[in-house]
């Protein structure tokens, strides 16, 4: 595992990534602020440091190759990957409210990779 | 609501207002709308059950969740469960003689009860009891036009709805005593939107001439377009998607409910 600690140092390193620089030019991430990509960066490097993988093996993880040869979703790795957030940020100490959106920015990384998955709506 | 209003509002409604209940009333229209649609050989194809979010014990609720449908099934505060009954099949005989005695099946058009007795049941309808592709298919078709009619009587009191794909079917079947003949179609969600009702403007359609035709399929179907004006005055033809700050609303919603943007 490459990917440093989450600390400002570590962010350049990640847009060598290619699922991070996908996440990263999507629409809705592209123009945001500075301060608000280096805090997702900041929690993806977490969930590298927890998982012991890299960026683009997260995303791999949930993919599988069909026996025709194509790309398709492995629902046993996207699985893994829910328990792989769900345990990291049980990690940080994060209840409630703030849990779930952490959970479901790092859900947002796998999304914009192509993993279909919905995370839970904070309605209470 | 009128009618071209509500065909041309209709939109899948993503984000619900998951505080505010839908009025059983509204429901009940909705399931009237079903129960009106139209139907061959007038047999009961349609079967829903109703579901509120908060009324669901944890077990069940977890069962219906799955990566696919979680956020889904949070913000929408009831759920209706659309099946078909493989069984429509029986009793359609007594149906059809009944539309003969109400003079909806006239002789003007060659029915009769002999008819239906003598050659309609045993060459057409057993043959489709006997049939499970057949049966499948008018299953899935009918009980379609009958949630079509739900989505638009909901369209029509304000509700904003989806259809969703039925994933957890097994779990359900098992938890809210669902027979065994009874087979799965759609997950309606339904609720109050919290996106604006047109959800960001209406979704792209081929136009007509791509679709249909007219006298044989070389002839594309030729749009009037005045025609296509007075649809617009009407709301079913409306402004387009995107609306200029479509994904402004999805990200401010998407905040509100901390869900990936």
């Amino acid at each position: 595992m490459t990917v440093p600690a989450g600390t400002g140092g570590a962010r350049p390193q990640l847009d060598g990534f290619a699922s991070v620089r996908r996440w990263l030019d999507s629409p809705g991430l592209s123009s945001a602020p500075a301060c608000e990509r280096a805090g997702l960066l900041d929690l993806l490097v977490g969930l590298c440091e927890f998982t012991g993988k890299e960026p683009d093996a997260l995303v791999a993880e949930c993919l599988r190759t069909t026996t025709s040869g194509d790309t398709a979703i492995s629902a046993k790795g996207r699985r893994r990957a829910e328990e792989n957030i769900e345990g990291y940020v049980g990690s940080l100490g994060l209840a409630g409210h703030e849990a779930l959106v952490a959970a479901n920015r790092l859900r947002g990384f796998l999304i914009h990779n192509g993993i279909f998955m919905q995370g839970p709506a904070s309605i209470s | 609501m009128e009618f071209n209003q509500v065909v041309g509002t209709r939109r899948s409604i993503r984000f619900f207002k998951p505080w505010k209940p839908v009025e059983r009333s509204k429901i009940q229209v909705m399931l009237e709308a079903a129960n009106r649609a139209s139907r061959s050989m007038n047999a009961d194809y349609p079967r829903a059950i109703v579901v509120h979010r908060d009324d669901l014990d944890e077990e069940t609720r977890a069962a219906l969740r799955n990566p696919t449908t979680t956020a889904d099934l949070d913000l929408a505060p009831t759920y209706i469960l659309w099946y078909f009954d493989l069984e429509y099949i029986n009793g359609a005989q007594e149906r059809l003689n009944e539309l003969v005695d109400l003079h909806v099946l006239p002789p003007s058009h060659g029915w009769s009860k002999a008819y239906v007795d003598d050659l309609v049941w045993p060459q057409v309808l057993k043959p489709i009891a006997d049939n499970q592709m057949a049966l499948m298919f008018m299953g899935c078709v009918e009980t379609g036009i009958a949630i079509c009619n739900a989505v638009n009587a909901a369209v029509d009191q304000g509700l904003g709805t989806c259809l969703h794909a039925f994933t957890a079917a097994d779990q359900v079947k098992e938890l809210l005593h669902v027979p065994d003949t009874w087979v799965p179609v759609w997950l309606q969600l339904v609720g109050y939107p919290a996106e604006e009702p047109e959800a960001g403007g209406q979704r792209p359609r081929r136009p007509l001439s791509n679709l249909f035709f007219e006298g044989d399929c070389n002839e594309p179907w030729h749009e009037d377009l005045e025609v296509t004006e007075y649809l617009k005055r009407e709301g079913m033809i409306q402004a387009p998607a995107p609306f200029p700050y479509r994904a402004q609303e999805v990200r401010m919603l998407s905040r509100m409910y901390g869900l990936p943007e």
